[in-house]
């Protein structure tokens, strides 16, 4: 009489709904596990041992300050993005987990993307923490630096101690460093993209790890070798063949690196900030296809 | 009145292609087979016949390399055909550091299930997995046993008309097995299709209303329990009271028909019931 | 297999739709000096092996952080080659860190010409003076670097005149550097007082520098200062300026 169908519910192709479910419990995984807080406290402790530069002058010291802090941001960011990602998928397959979900009515992309989306939520967690513990140490070394300053000048002229006191303002905050932070996440954005899409063929944990860990290497070399390749003087066949590869097949992470030049004193046009967030974007979202890809067609 | 079957496969072959060697693995071949709605269906078959591998070709883990596979008429690769099916796999691990109560909460939204109809349903299934005290616990503590139960909740969240269990007795308990095998028949009597595949025989003779035999891929035997393991010239008598003297009238009356007498012993009851029975009022996890 | 080849494909064609975008955005960056070092042969011979690689992975600044702090030690322990050597390093990784080249001029001109000078290990004077005056043009050196990859800062022109007043006694060119470093942005106030006080001890441009004073002076209280007023007095003298145009004496009480 009837045929049965076994919906309760119509079942829509692609539900953010699901999504979400995938990407809250990715966060929970990640941030349940020890190798997170290890990593987020030792930044911490880096980006707090700048306190001990008192021996240098302000100027030196709050330099020195935004630089570690900084790079202690963009190495961390860039390590988790690598190593929190590249554990995400084999562990599900070893673990049989991944069953369970691809059994229920869940896409494998919805499954990806809510992956990924559970990492770059956990990379912005960790961005943000740790700016603001970075932002909170130059606050207070500026206020010092200040205080010590008009204290060195209580008998100078109004307009030394003014102008003393902006060279303090100006070598400690500078606006400049928020799109620098902001370049930074989207580098990890792009890595724990890539690391996904590697993942996603690669056999074991350290494989994934070994080639990003080589993309990482060589992606700072690529504006190099691009350049080189593109001035079309190399000399031999097997060299330009060389450059062409690594040109074309590994991102430019350099173009991502702004904080060296902003911390001494350029500044990032809004033009340039706009157009390197839409090359990391088209970067992390091309991975991820291509991870979905590759994906597809996996036995599990 | 015609009902589509649960599940339907047709002409199915999975070869495996194995990398530096010439002979690809063939784990299935040309597999036939059908589940009617509303029975219990067990696919047996020593280990490495395929069955896994069959089962998850049905719930779309695995895409076939020839022949097709549908639930309830809808072909497996759609995602939309897993919408009414659950799936219990073999030794599941799930999320370690997530709790009772937060897996089956995470699986339910997976299913679409939200706010007030996802709490009541987590409350039933627990109750009926006996895991209400266990929820708030993480999975990383939960014993063999319990991770089985919690993984029988999970498939069920979101009622399905379909449950796959793949070997759903392995590594558990007399006590848990027996509670399984119950569930089992519990959900037949609602209506609800059980495909199981399982190298344990003597539970499946006691749940499967029909089995499928694999062996290297190829299914040797199907049909309707019964009708398979009768054996065809034999009958069994079970007499309660009988007296010496009625045992020994009917040996001698079969004595004297073409029939032969095979055997007559005590009846027995099973090392699981004595078991269960000696550790009745053992406190259950 | 066939689908990793295929994602490899799409990777390759992708990478050919972004390279010149890359190319543009390098460019672009550059010309806003923000990616300011080259990733050379040059700068892994100096650098090293593992700072060339630290370098690399965009620890450009922390590599020349740590250089700098190794410059301190080196300075505090008078190895004046080496505080030269690491300074180098550090200004070519951070060619854009005004700071630094500030510093290596300063611990040239300032600290090692000076140890030059006392240097009890020579003898002779002739040459004790001739090395700080290498010294000395080390200091020039790194100044004008660091103006080159930093044209608008005052602060460099600033120091380059302290070096050519203090050091090579050449007050002219010590008016010029004080004069640019006041035409630029963000510089302090008193470079223009600097410029004109140089000018002042310049033999032949005492005419000049008394313009520049006296219209200093007639900009308020602000400019009347103890140093102005007195070389403005000077000139005064020295120009024979008439009495009637002369500034008044300064209040003695205000001394």
């Amino acid at each position: 009489m009837t045929t049965e169908t076994a919906l309760d519910f119509q079942h829509r192709a692609f539900s953010p709904g699901r999504v979400f479910a995938i990407t809250s419990n990715t966060l929970t995984e990640l941030t349940r596990q020890k190798v997170f807080y290890v990593v987020l406290i030792f930044a911490l402790l880096l980006i707090g041992s700048s306190i001990v530069l008192a021996r240098f002058s302000f100027q030196q010291e709050f330099q020195i300050l935004k630089d570690v802090s900084l790079g202690a941001i963009s190495i961390f960011t860039s390590l988790l993005a690598i190593v929190a990602t590249a554990r995400l998928i084999p562990q599900d397959i070893e673990d049989r987990t991944v069953y369970t979900i691809l059994a229920k009515p869940v896409a494998r992309f919805e499954y990806l993307i809510g992956k990924l989306i559970g990492v770059l939520l956990l990379l912005a967690i960790s961005t943000a923490i740790m700016s603001a513990m970075f932002l909170a140490v130059l606050y207070f070394r500026e206020q010092s630096a200040l205080h010590e300053t008009a204290r060195q000048l209580a008998n100078a002229p109004q307009e030394q101690l003014e102008d003393a006191l902006r060279a303090v303002r100006a070598s400690a905050f500078n606006y400049n460093l928020v799109p620098g932070i902001a370049v930074i996440y989207l580098k990890s954005c792009l890595l724990a993209s890539l690391a996904l899409f590697i993942s996603t063929f690669a056999s074991t944990n350290i494989f994934t790890i070994v080639v990003m860990t080589f993309v990482y290497l060589i992606g700072h070399l690529q504006a190099t070798a691009r350049e080189y390749w593109l001035q079309e003087n190399v000399p031999t066949w097997t060299a330009r063949v060389f450059l062409a590869l690594v040109a074309l097949l590994f991102p430019d992470l350099q173009a991502f690196n702004l904080v060296d030049d902003v911390v001494a004193g350029a500044a990032i046009p809004l033009a340039v900030f706009v157009k390197t967030a839409v090359l990391g974007l088209f970067y992390t979202t091309i991975y991820a296809f291509l991870a979905a890809f590759v994906f597809y067609g996996k036995e599990l | 009145m015609t009902t589509e079957p649960a599940v339907a496969v047709r002409g199915l072959t999975k070869i495996f292609p194995v990398p530096f060697r010439r002979n690809p693995l063939v784990a299935i071949r040309d597999l036939d087979l059908q589940v009617v709605a509303g029975e219990v269906y067990g696919l047996l078959g020593p280990n490495g016949s395929g069955k896994s591998t069959t089962l998850k070709i049905i719930l779309g883990l695995v895409s076939p390399t020839r022949g097709e596979a549908k639930i309830f008429g809808r072909s497996s690769s759609l995602v939309s055909s897993r919408a009414g099916v659950g799936f219990l796999p073999e030794n599941p691990y799930f999320y370690r550091y997530l709790t009772g109560q937060e897996t089956l909460s995470f699986f339910g939204k997976l299913c679409g299930l939200r706010r007030d109809r996802l709490r009541k349903r987590i409350d039933e299934l627990l109750k009926l997995v006996g895991l209400t005290n266990a929820r708030e616990r993480r999975l990383g503590t939960y014993s063999k046993g319990m991770l089985q139960r919690i993984g029988l909740a999970q498939a069920l969240i979101n009622d399905p008309k379909l449950v796959v269990l793949d070997e759903p007795t392995a590594g558990v308990d007399p006590a848990g097995s027996r509670a399984i095998c119950d569930l089992i028949l519990d959900l037949k009597r609602r209506g609800i299709t059980a495909l199981l595949s399982s190298p344990l025989l003597a539970q499946a003779q006691e749940i499967c209303d029909r089995v499928g035999i694999l062996a290297n891929g190829i299914l040797i035997r199907e049909g309707k329990l019964e009708e398979l393991i009768a054996i065809e010239n034999r009958s069994e008598f079970v007499l309660e009271n009988a007296s010496d003297a009625l045992v020994a009238e009917i040996e001698a009356l079969a004595q004297r028909s073409n029939a032969k007498l095979i055997a007559r012993r005590k009846s027995t009851t099973t090392l699981e019931r004595l078991f269960l029975d000696a550790t009745k009022d053992r406190p259950n996890e | 297999m066939i689908r990793s080849l295929t994602a490899t494909a799409m990777l390759l064609v992708f990478g050919a739709i972004k390279l010149p975008i890359e190319s543009n955005l390098g460019a672009e960056e550059r010309e806003f000096h923000l990616r300011t070092t080259e990733f050379d042969l040059g700068l892994r011979e100096k650098l090293g092996q593992l700072g060339f690689v630290a370098a690399l992975s965009g620890f450009r600044s922390v590599v020349a952080d740590v250089l700098f702090i190794q410059a301190h030690v080196a300075w505090e322990r008078t190895e004046w080659g080496r505080v030269l050597l690491l300074f180098r390093q550090v200004t070519t990784l951070q060619p854009r860190a005004i700071l630094f080249w500030d510093m290596a001029a300063w611990h040239m001109a300032w600290n090692a010409s000076v140890a030059a000078l006392n240097d009890k290990s020579q003898p002779r004077q002739a040459l004790r003076i001739k090395a700080q005056r290498e010294y000395f043009d080390l200091g020039k050196d790194f100044l004008e670097g660091g103006i080159r990859n930093n044209p608008n800062s005052p602060q460099l022109y600033e120091s380059l005149a302290r070096l050519y007043r203090d050091k090579y006694n050449d007050h002219e060119r010590a008016s010029e550097c004080f004069a640019k470093a006041a035409a630029l942005p963000g510089a302090p106030v008193y470079d223009r007082r600097f410029s004109a006080y140089e000018l002042s001890s310049c033999p032949g441009r005492e005419r000049e520098a008394y313009e520049r004073l006296r219209e200093l002076y007639d900009k308020g209280e602000k400019e009347r200062l103890p140093t102005l007023i007195s070389r403005l007095k000077f000139l005064e003298e020295k120009l024979n300026v008439p009495i009637e145009r002369r500034i008044p004496d300064p209040d003695p009480l205000k001394r």
